[in-house]
């Protein structure tokens, strides 16, 4: 594996200091990134004033000086929108941020004062830099393609097309059963085919809420709308047994032609993003909407399971060592966090964090082979609900949330059970869990956003790091 | 709980139900209406503990009904002898008599008292160790359990490190997170008070030992102050002790300190040793006066690591070795200034 060197001398100095870390906020589209990066920005900023961090060792101890958004060191990309996620929040009615539609940066100092051994004495004023990105979700699941060649890929997508995702892909699947492979390629007909793949995959998103979709730019093509490079689709059908019958095949034939784009497409999409963005973490954060999928159905929640393990096996993990820290960071400690939690009540945390440590179970076994630290979390980034209580029937007191929902309906609800393990068909059956939007609570400009244990997650991500 | 049941067969064709859906309760959706009274969510009300465990202290405890029996019955039989002798010499307008049995009386009611205190003092000392190791345990809900904890301490409601707790304690947070929140807000203040009078307590001790003259007073003067040392320790916590809770205290300590791990006793007793070594560079007055310093430092932590409430943490629990150089040093200041 190639050395990754640190941008500039200064970095490699910071790092030698273990003064830097690079934190990877992952997770697929509506995961809550975003919004998790505004709220980590917005609680570092008014640490040890008006923020609630009572988790976070270091503010606790009151040693958190404040934090500091600096220069980032690459300037050809977009500033992190922080400002204008605050004030989306802040408006009236208060909005969510926008979705994010790019790659942005972010670079905060952190000051603090050193632990001391005697507790009168103040510590020596240090400082941590901590890097973040953020990017468009759909972008994140094409990092699995680097290790697929375009036979394999096509395998891998005729498996995810169950049944019900077989109705969205409908228009698609019906032309391209029609299609010849070893025909020489028409362009016009590619284009219009992948037209219609793409189209299927848009719906699958937005209408059936499945996050398992390939290739990530399809979607969200950002400055390559129209290129060729995007006119390519997986062909249904083949097998291993194809592979030498087609590999036979003239370039001009439709299979090479899409074998190419598809590896082109690796190599100078998928291959870039992943080198400058995916190779030099230190610290990671796996965001997962659990409750979405589970309001979606077994189908949404069995393709959300396959895309994170799939997913997470694009990181580079292991402990560290000097050397490693400085030319081939690898990421040593690691949170899950089921986000959104303010969508239950407080007595189902606990539920909720073993269902997204069942629903990760394969992920962390490999972690633990590797030796590395992984905590589970419920959080949420911007809490949007307060907990209450409702005289419930036989004297029981019946937890319930409060808040306002996207289309300004005040409601007071209980959103049923969440299960403790993955679900069963008995589950889906009954369909315990409803999923209702909440509009973010009203927030001014100036104050620390409400949220639900973004400390207890810093602390384990970044408390060892401001001793 | 039961026994695990045993595997069991059933024949095919013999009639079963639909397969039994118990266990999994799922509460569907609820809506009410946003105008419905709801109250804020407040943490359920303490139940009152009444574990049937009854591992007070370090060892298993056990009645000494000869004992109680012996002064009970001392204390019963005098008190009707003197109500006896009362009312005779009342009957035989024998004054002098009569004053000695109130006299007497009063005796015997003074000494029930006593008894009374102390039963009553080691009862509660027991009561603290239980509660200690239900929130260990998680045994119940600890937010309740740290409520009784806060009583048994005595700190009011309005208690400027309860409230700060209070402030900082959220509905979400799980049993660790509360744990962590009363441990930095409640506990940490009166930790940090005690290390200082285990500092203090401690180099006191060795520079009494190293300028006394007779070994017979250095004994005392250990006795004394070890005592004395576990007694405010006990306060800070919200205990308080009688004779005979302290002597059992004081005995739980000394178990506890001989059968802590071979392996920590290995090493502080070389470290103790390596300082012993530097004790050569002082005189042997002073060198006993470490000696002596360093057992009523390490009878102080211990006695605080069984006090507290809840165990150290890994990261926060006082170390020996932070107090064996200002020990020194105190020590070598006394040499300076007593020439022997
Ligand atoms: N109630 C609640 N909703 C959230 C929270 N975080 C995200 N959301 C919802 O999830 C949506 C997507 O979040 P976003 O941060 O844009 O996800 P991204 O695609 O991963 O960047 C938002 O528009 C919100 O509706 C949270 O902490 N609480
Ligand atoms: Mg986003």
């Amino acid at each position: 594996m190639a050395l990754t060197l640190p941008q500039n001398l200064n970095d490699l100095l910071e790092r030698t200091l273990d003064r830097q870390v690079r934190l990877a906020v992952t997770g697929l589209s509506q995961a809550g990134k975003t919004a998790f990066l505004t709220s980590l920005v917005n609680q570092l900023r008014h640490a040890g004033l008006d923020a609630r961090l009572d988790l976070l060792t270091p503010v606790r101890e009151g040693r958190i000086l404040g934090a500091q958004r600096i220069n980032q060191p690459d300037l050809s990309i977009p500033r992190f929108p922080y400002d204008e996620g605050i004030a989306a929040l802040s408006s009236a009615p208060p909005r969510w941020p926008e979705a994010t539609r790019g790659i942005s940066e972010l670079r905060l100092s952190i000051r603090y004062r050193s632990r001391t051994r005697s507790r009168h004495l103040l510590g020596e004023q240090a400082q941590l830099t901590l890097d973040l990105i953020d990017y468009p979700g759909e972008w994140l699941l094409d990092l699995p393609l680097l290790k697929l060649d375009y036979l394999q890929w096509c395998e891998r997508m005729a498996e995810l097309m169950t049944e019900r995702r077989k109705h969205y892909a409908a228009p698609f699947l019906d032309a391209v059963a029609v299609l010849d492979p070893t025909m020489d390629a028409d362009e016009q007909q590619l284009a219009e085919l992948a037209a219609r793949y793409a189209g299927s995959l848009h719906k699958a998103r937005n209408e059936g809420g499945y996050t398992y979709v390939q290739p990530g730019r399809f979607l969200l093509p950002g400055e390559l709308a129209g290129a060729p490079v995007l006119q390519f689709f997986p062909l249904p059908d083949l097998g291993d047994a194809d592979r030498e019958r087609f590999a036979a095949l003239p370039a001009q034939s439709i299979y090479k032609t899409l074998e190419a784009r598809f590896e082109h497409y690796k190599r100078t999409v998928v291959g870039p993003f992943y080198r400058d963005y995916f190779r030099r973490f230190d610290r990671q954060i796996v965001l997962v909407d659990v409750l979405s999928a589970l309001n979606a159905g077994p189908d949404v929640f069995g393709d959300l399971r396959l895309a994170l393990s799939t997913l997470m096996q694009s990181f580079d993990y292991g402990r560290r060592s000097l050397v490693n820290r400085l030319f081939n960071p690898r990421i040593d400690r690691l949170a899950i966090a089921a986000t959104k939690a303010d969508h239950v009540t407080p007595e189902q945390h606990p539920r909720l964090l073993s269902l997204v440590e069942a629903l990760l179970a394969e992920p962390i076994k490999d972690l633990r082979y590797a030796d590395v630290p992984v905590r589970a979390f419920s959080l949420a980034a911007i809490r949007a609900t307060e907990a209450r209580t409702v005289a419930g029937n036989a004297d029981q007191q019946q937890p319930v949330l409060k808040g306002t929902t996207q289309d300004g309906e005040d409601v007071l609800l209980f959103p049923g059970d969440v299960p403790e393990q993955l679900p069963d068909a008995d589950f889906w059956q009954r369909q315990g869990f409803t999923f209702t939007s909440f509009r973010p609570a009203p927030f001014t400009a100036s104050s620390a956003l409400p949220h639900i244990r973004m400390d207890a997650a810093l602390d384990w991500l970044l408390g060892d790091k401001l001793r | 709980m039961n026994d695990p049941r045993p595997g069991q067969r059933f024949s095919l064709d013999e009639t079963h139900d639909e397969f039994p859906k118990q266990n999994i309760e799922i509460t569907p959706e609820l809506r009410f209406s946003p105008a419905a009274a709801s109250q804020p969510l407040i943490d359920a009300p303490p139940p009152e503990v009444d574990s049937a465990l009854d591992r007070a202290l370090a060892h298993p405890r056990k009645r000494r009904w000869g004992l109680l029996t012996l002064l009970g019955g001392s204390l019963t039989l005098g008190a009707v002898q003197a109500v006896e002798t009362f009312r005779e010499a009342w009957l035989g307008s024998d004054w002098l008599a009569g004053a000695w049995s109130v006299l007497g009386f009063f005796a015997v009611g003074l000494a029930g008292a006593m008894l009374g205190r102390e039963l009553f003092k080691l009862r509660r000392l027991r009561r603290h160790a239980r509660l200690r190791e239900a929130v260990e345990d998680q045994d119940g809900d600890t937010f309740a359990l740290l409520d009784q904890l806060r009583k048994q301490m005595g700190l009011s409601d309005d208690d400027p490190h309860w409230q700060a707790f209070l402030k900082a304690h959220q509905q979400h947070h799980d049993d660790g997170e509360t744990r962590t929140l009363f441990a930095h807000h409640v506990l940490a203040p009166r930790d940090a008070r005690a290390r200082q009078m285990i500092t203090r307590m401690s180099g006191e001790t060795a520079i009494m030992v190293a300028i006394s003259p007779l070994t017979l007073l250095d004994m005392a003067l250990m006795a004394w102050r070890n005592l004395r040392l576990v007694d405010r320790i006990a306060a800070l916590y919200g205990l308080e002790l009688g004779y005979a809770s302290r002597l059992a205290l004081f005995r739980a300590v000394l178990t506890n300190m001989a059968f802590a791990g071979a392996s920590e006793i290995a090493t502080e007793a070389s470290m103790d040793l390596l300082s012993m070594n530097l004790a050569g560079k002082l005189s042997t007055r002073a060198g006993q006066g470490l000696g002596s310093g360093l057992l009523t430092a390490r009878l102080g932590l211990r006695t605080l690591k069984m006090l507290r409430p809840l165990p150290f943490s890994e990261s926060e629990a006082p170390r020996i070795g932070d107090l064996r150089r200002q020990l020194w040093q105190q020590l070598k200041q006394v040499d300076k200034d007593q020439p022997s």
